[in-house]
């Protein structure tokens, strides 16, 4: 495969770029970088949100600038979202405390914008429902992938902060969490036993503490 | 991918059979004649510098070694003005450096993170695969130690890795309470998965988001503290008293171009990583801002660097499509069944021993002609992700491996039914600054944690170390900042005009200047505004606010 050239459009200034590359990486080699804000490049961080559109009709919308791979004719606008402040999570997370931490929580009025801007794939409004009827749990795995991007909260026209409201649950969920096996942990082993084990691998010049540890790794203990 | 489908053929027909059979063994022996022989560490790819506290001593590779011999951006004629005074100056926006920052956050100090791009926006987000703790029933902390040590070639500091691993369930708990979520058995205790070179399941983990599920939420702890975040500040130089003591830096405002020059008590270098500097042409899983700044600063000022030889190149980088080439494909894919494959579908490795084998036999089967061609010239071996629908059940990666499936989705890739092309990826830095273990550099008014120091994890670092190593060591910054922030002293250029003397015995000095601060294929680099002078400390906070928290008025904000 032959590296075919592709024109796109940043912020209206035309870019020839190679097929295959990603939005990002065009930008670099055309000497744009600094047109879209970027951060870990890997679609994790949200930094390079952007919005796309096609002269010929093709569907546009928001994407991640990392991910998205150039394609003829693409018009891309920089589109980036500011963060905004957080509201302390709750340990009595429920639909009363998160509509005190969220007024918005009600105002959604299902236009499903949310879901679109997302690029993650999330189904953001249906999540946004299932938080007003307090269906934390799924509310929480749904906001398992979300890179808080901000586009939700970004194209909503009510205000509805979808994504912090789900961190919010989320965070609230794990902190009221027992983690009964982190307690077992420190209870069930012997002060003796472990300072010995300690001595066994740190005695030694490091060839030997190196011999030891592949001993005490393949056998789970130290020699007898 | 039609321009594989004789070796696709060749992989699917033997997965049934492949799927029972044990992984090819290795000696020890072996495997080092393979790092020896493939590994980029071991190619002769370094040399000495003629500068600095390691001068003529420890070998760099060529790239970093250039680094460390660049002259600052900073002009010549530049005298630091202090336009902003605080109490604690936290460099780095990673997991790292926010650890430092909550731990600091009911210290009473006026504390300021400053970071190169976004809060957060660093290779901790990117972690996938997750972290390790001693958390099992037939565990130990001993034997994390063990697996770690033998991993990192009898190299770590013994002591830091002791703390590493005792530390490990504490600081799930620490996390725990902050509210990260890791993945549970049905029984509500935490899942644990092997990593490469783990004697016995150690890795927690969200899903293959682990880092961006810590990341997330330490920096909404941090966002709730009265830290102030600088976003947008790069760190190209820091300021001494002129008698070895750190008391602060010269930040480069991206946004106007401008220095800001702080004066500091206590600095703590958290700036990570530095595989943008795409080491040998590899490729790199890192972000964006992983150029190594803060190695060169602190090397500059006199600080020892460690192991600074070693890296880490991950097995499973992706290798096409060509948009996600180097990007990561995590460990705990082949942790639970996924193996690897040349072209003619056979099995080279056992895919769960260290990372630097595994790396070092991907790299001989691609050098020895049994690796898969790319249409975009590059080439690398299956990774059969549909071996692990067959061993565990259908639906399996879509459930625990989600954030694979949304990326290569993209491309029409489905994981599910379609083995992936990797190659190795330049993915983390093994040595670094050296520290003791609370964090304290070389140099009197400096701390250093995470990615940017080094001795801990020796010359090869085990899967789910480095999320433990920031959280543990961090958090360990933080607190020896509380307990022994040394009085204010005068900020001065003084170390870098010692450096800038002994750059002059160099004789094929660098044409670049250091900290690199952007990759240099992005074409970003220092720059600054018309006329380089100091901007007045309120327009920073201000502008930080703005830039952080800007936001339409909220009519129902009152509520």
């Amino acid at each position: 495969m032959e590296s075919k050239t592709v024109e796109i459009s940043i912020a209206g200034k035309p870019v020839q770029t190679k097929a295959g590359e990603t939005i990002v990486h065009a930008l670099w080699s055309a000497g744009m970088g600094d047109a879209v804000k970027t951060g870990c490049v890997g679609g994790v961080c949200g930094a390079c949100t952007v919005t796309i559109r096609f002269q010929d009709g093709r569907p546009g919308g928001t994407d991640l600038a990392c991910l998205r791979p150039v394609e003829e004719g693409m018009e891309i606008f920089p589109c980036p979202v500011e963060s905004t402040l957080p509201i302390a999570p709750s340990l009595e997370p429920g639909v009363e405390s998160l509509q005190v931490a969220f007024p918005t929580l009600n105002r959604c009025t299902k236009c499903g914008s949310c879901t679109a801007a997302c690029p993650m794939s999330i189904p953001v409004m249906d999540s946004v429902l299932r938080m007003q009827n307090g269906k934390f749990e799924d509310v929480s795995e749904d906001f398992t992938t979300c890179i808080h991007c901000g586009l939700c909260r970004f194209v909503c026209e009510d205000k509805v902060k979808p994504h912090n409201m789900g961190l919010w649950v989320r965070r609230s969920l794990g902190m009221s969490r027992d983690n009964p096996s982190l307690d077992q942990v420190s209870s069930t082993q012997s002060d003796d036993k472990v300072e010995q084990e300690w001595s066994y691998l740190l005695t030694g010049d490091p060839q030997e503490r190196l011999r030891r540890a592949k001993y005490f790794r393949e056998h789970g203990s130290r020699e007898a | 991918m039609d321009w594989a489908k004789d070796s696709l053929k060749k992989v699917s027909a033997t997965r049934e059979k492949r799927a029972q059979e044990p992984p090819p063994k290795l000696t020890d022996e072996e495997a080092e004649a393979l790092l020896n022989e493939f590994h980029p560490d071991y190619l002769g790819m370094e040399r000495t510098v003629g500068v600095g506290p390691n001068a003529g001593e420890q070998k760099f590779p060529l790239e970093l070694a250039e680094l460390l011999e660049s002259d600052s951006p900073l002009p010549r004629d530049y005298e630091p003005v202090i336009s902003l005074t605080t109490d604690v100056l936290i460099l780095g926006g990673g997991g790292a450096g926010v650890s430092a920052a909550l731990t600091l956050a009911e210290s009473g100090f006026c504390v300021h993170l400053a970071t190169k791009l976004r809060l957060g926006d660093a290779n901790t987000v990117m972690a996938e695969g997750g972290i390790q703790a001693a958390l099992g029933l037939e565990d130990s902390s001993r034997r994390h130690f063990s697996d770690s040590y033998a991993g990192g070639h009898g190299n770590n500091d013994p002591e830091l890795l002791r703390i590493l691993c005792e530390q490990g369930p504490k600081s799930i708990r620490w996390l725990s309470h902050l509210g990260c979520l890791f993945d549970q058995n049905e029984d509500g205790t935490f899942r644990l998965r092997a990593g490469g070179g783990t004697s016995i399941p150690r890795v927690l983990a969200c899903r293959d988001y682990t880092g961006l599920e810590i990341m997330r939420v330490l920096k909404d702890a941090a966002l709730l503290t009265s830290t102030k975040i600088l976003e947008n500040h790069s760190a190209v130089e820091l300021l001494d008293d002129g008698e070895g003591q750190i008391t602060g830096a010269v930040l480069w405002d991206r946004a106007s171009r401008k220095l800001v020059s702080v004066s500091a008590r206590a600095v703590i270098m958290a700036t990570g990583g530095s595989g943008q500097l795409r080491l040998q042409g590899f490729p790199t899983s890192n972000h964006l801002g992983a150029t190594g700044d803060g190695l060169i600063l602190a090397y500059r000022q006199g600080c020892r660097l460690l192991h600074t030889y070693s890296y880490q190149y991950h097995p499973s980088g992706s290798c096409y499509p060509e948009a996600l080439a180097g990007q990561l494909v995590t460990e705990s894919i082949r942790a639970i069944g996924a193996q690897m494959l040349n072209v003619h579908g056979e099995r080279f490795i056992d895919e769960m021993i260290y990372r630097d084998v595994v790396a070092g036999a991907i790299i001989r089967e691609v050098a020895q002609n049994r690796g898969v061609q790319t249409p975009t010239m590059r080439a690398g071996v299956w990774l059969d992700t549909p071996l692990i629908e067959l061993k565990k059940g259908p639906g399996t990666l879509r459930r625990q491996f989600p954030g694979i499936i949304h990326r290569f989705e993209r491309y029409g890739i489905d994981p599910a039914t379609h083995p992936l092309l990797v190659y190795p990826t330049l993915h983390y830095q093994n040595g670094g600054i050296r520290i003791d273990p609370s964090g304290k550099t070389d140099l009197r008014g400096l701390w250093a944690a995470g990615e940017v120091t080094g001795g801990l994890h020796g010359t090869n670092r085990l899967m789910g170390n480095s999320l433990l190593d920031i959280t543990v060591f961090g958090r360990r910054a933080g607190q020896s900042v509380m307990w022994e922030i040394p009085e204010r002293r005068a900020g001065t250029l003084t170390g870098l005009k010692k450096f800038r003397e002994g750059l002059k015995g160099i004789q094929h000095p660098s044409p670049r200047t250091a900290p690199l601060l952007f990759p240099v294929a992005s074409k970003m680099k220092f720059q600054l505004a018309e006329e380089p002078t100091d901007e007045p400390a309120s327009a920073i906070e201000t502008s930080s606010e703005k830039k952080s928290f800007r936001e339409p008025p909220d009519p129902f904000g009152g509520m």
